[in-house]
């Protein structure tokens, strides 16, 4: 960490009579490539800034380096953040309000994963967060084993019992019929899904009520009865090993990002179908991924320079580019637009799914403790209630009581 | 010997001292003023006095990383030290054979814990691993899942750690064995003493102090356990193998939250006072015996 603060502290070889913007990311594998990629064409492009894209680990490793860098008034430019720490980074006023610049109120946003619908109320708010690299959770079946057992993806809670249970395999070096990483956007997920939300209307933090217990009580059902994975590890080491357990055919379907499309169909020996997820008493999903941010304490060519590159990403190509390449939902409606002429969707029906369930997103409440609330209250109880099959009502009350702690 | 000029001894000693000041009294200052605070490093510190301790005792968090630590850590000792004792008893012989072995135990306790951590967690892979291909050959059914059952995860990683340092074992429990004279292991085989007796009555004796060594040497190690929980579980599953070095950075660096990893850092120090007072403690009464 300490290599990467002094390297963001130092002022690197640019290019003569260029600005520098350092950029910090938190991609591995394809991801990164692509974004280097773009990063490159940038560069290349022309001969007034120059960025450099600086890898930090991943989200969570990213977000220490930042804020630690912040505080040591040594961050970068521009780095990208989870939608779950935008409120309480632009409450402490470190972000750049980007309003101002010239063409970033102008970016033709999807309204469901720009400021102004990821979060309840932020198109009221000072512009501060750009959409990067957006998505939703999604399904991932595997076509061969759904095909031999002529079943289709689960519509609701229902058929997600029954499909997880048809396709699990007992016996030695068997396969689960589900799998999913125990972590927190699922089971948001499964809160909608169950008709309720992380905080209510007025503001109190509900983690669902009884929404929250019936999504933990089905999740502890699936794994008590052998039909759910969940995959060893923590965090993004738990999404990868889900992954793994897809492509060796030990889970048959998934829950994972749409982030992975890409990586799973490229990978997997089988036909990879992208389905939905499916409704509990009604259908909804969180947004995941992250947004780009301007840090407010660089200077302002550095910053101005920032804003150029975040135009430049928003423009229909390098959109449809790191979208197609990677699986991430498109950001603006002209990508969109130019995706549907050139017949992309039909070709690519698994790219779809995500984009469309964004009519069933549901926003996230503008909360400076929502991070908070995620990371340390809400995921580690997560764990010991579907791993160790706590009680679920007892868990979501311990849970609430602390989240209106004072911090 | 008498210094030249009283002042000499100080002068002398004032580099390392400013190295200890620098680095270990003033952040260990810092550490126990930032242990009052709540900081998240970005809003204003503010003072909340011993809320961080009693917070993290409330939790039950404090008492639960104990737990964890110690009973990860007993593991650790009494494993490293019982294969480090069987195997020097069984190595501590001449031949190329021998040789060979001893080279291939004490390998392990030059490879990286990361290196360490990546390979075991291949190899303890509940589908796929070696560890789960063999039980299925024999068992006939599903592995257990080493390293997501709660149960079962703090004792995996605690295995692995002893495969890694019983190396270090070995060889200190070798350089105890030249020291145990030849002649009283001979004159009590004539006198009739069989080996197991032979090894309780003289050998295990005149180990003592290099058990000592090897008990405060790795419980001190496996204290500080950290790059093999980072790579295999991340303190999971259900905070089962969250040890004191990764509570903290855990708090510190994921959570964000200066003053209680501070809070929980000093009280670490306190342990590790306490252990190793128990440490001179015990040294000191066997010098006196």
């Amino acid at each position: 960490m300490t290599g990467s603060l002094l390297g963001a502290c130092a002022d690197p070889a640019v290019p003569k009579g260029r600005t520098l913007v350092s950029l910090w990311f938190s991609y591995g594998g394809k991801n990164r490539e692509v974004l280097e990629s773009l990063v490159q064409r940038f560069n290349r492009g022309q001969t007034r800034d120059f960025v450099q894209a600086v890898y930090q680990g991943d989200y969570f490793e990213g977000l220490a380096k930042l804020r630690t860098a912040i505080a040591a008034r040594c961050a970068p430019v521009l780095s990208h953040v989870v939608g779950e720490v935008v409120p309480y980074l632009a409450e402490a006023a470190v972000l750049e309000p980007l309003e101002d610049y010239p063409g970033l109120r102008e970016l033709d946003l999807i309204p469901e994963l720009g400021q102004e619908r990821t979060w309840s109320g932020g198109g009221a708010r000072p512009l501060c967060a750009l959409p990067f690299n957006r998505s939703t959770p999604i399904a991932y079946l595997n076509g061969q084993l759904f095909a031999r057992a002529g079943l289709a993806a689960p519509r609701d809670w229902q058929e997600l019992r029954a499909v997880a249970k048809a396709l699990s395999e007992r016996k030695a070096g068997g396969r689960f019929g589900f799998g999913c990483p125990i972590n927190w956007w699922f089971w948001v997920a499964l809160v909608g899904q169950a008709g309720g939300s992380i905080v209510a209307e007025n503001g109190r933090i509900s983690l669902g009520d009884e929404a929250g217990v019936q999504a933990l009580e089905l999740w502890q059902g699936l794994v008590r009865d052998g039909l759910l994975k969940p995959p060893p590890g923590r965090d993004y080491n738990a999404w990868e090993q889900c992954n793994q357990d897809f492509l060796s055919g030990r889970a048959a379907m998934i829950w994972s990002s749409t982030a992975f499309l890409k990586y799973l169909e490229e990978h997997a020996r089988f036909p990879v179908i992208a389905a939905p997820l499916p409704a509990g008493s009604k259908r909804a999903v969180p947004t995941g991924g992250t947004f780009w941010v301007v840090l407010r304490a660089a200077d302002s060519a550095r910053k101005a320079a920032a804003a150029r590159f975040l135009r430049f990403m928003h423009e229909p190509e390098q959109v449809i580019e790191w979208s197609t390449r990677t699986g991430y939902i498109p950001v603006t409606r002209a990508a969109v637009r130019a995706l549907e002429q050139r017949g992309y969707y039909t070709a690519h029906p698994n790219d779809r799914v995500a984009l469309e369930q964004l009519a069933v997103a549901q926003p996230w409440p503008w909360s400076v403790d929502l991070f908070r609330i995620q990371r340390e209250i809400v995921q580690p109880r997560l764990e010991s209630a579907v791993i160790a099959q706590g009680n679920a009502r007892q868990t979501l009350t311990e849970a609430r009581a602390l989240a209106l702690e004072p911090t | 010997m008498k210094p030249s000029r009283a002042s000499d001894p100080y002068w002398m000693l004032l580099p390392t001292l400013l190295l200890l000041l620098v680095f270990f009294v003033f952040p260990l200052a810092l550490l126990v003023k930032h242990s009052f605070f709540s900081w998240d490093l970005l809003t204003p510190a503010r003072f909340v006095g011993v809320e961080n301790y009693r917070s993290l005792l409330r939790s039950g968090e404090l008492w639960q990383t104990f737990r964890t630590t110690l009973s990860m850590s007993s593991a650790v000792v009494f494993g490293s030290m019982m294969a480090g004792l069987g195997l020097a008893l069984l190595l501590d012989r001449p031949g190329r054979w021998a040789a060979f072995v001893r080279s291939a135990v004490f390998s392990a306790y030059v490879v990286s814990w990361v290196s360490v951590g990546l390979l075991f967690l291949w190899l303890l892979d509940a589908d796929s691993g070696v560890l789960a291909g063999v039980f299925r050959f024999f068992a006939h059914g599903r592995a257990p899942r080493w390293l997501s059952d709660p149960a079962l995860a703090p004792w995996a990683v605690a295995a692995v750690t002893i495969w890694k340092i019983t190396g270090y074992a070995l060889v200190l429990f070798l350089a105890g064995l030249q020291d145990v004279p030849q002649s009283i292991l001979e004159a009590a085989e004539l006198d009739g003493a069989s080996p197991a007796q032979r090894l309780a009555s003289i050998t295990w004796p005149l180990l003592r102090p290099t058990t000592l060594f090897v008990a405060t040497t790795s419980l001190i190690s496996s204290f500080q356990l950290f790059d093999v929980v980072r790579v295999m579980t991340q303190g999971g599953p259900v905070r089962s193998t969250t040890v004191f070095v990764y509570a903290i950075y855990e708090q510190l660096f994921l959570d964000l939250r200066v003053g209680r990893a501070s809070a929980e850092a000093v009280a670490f120090f306190g342990i590790l006072l306490l252990l190793t007072g128990a440490q001179f403690w015990l040294f000191r009464s066997r010098e006196g015996a």
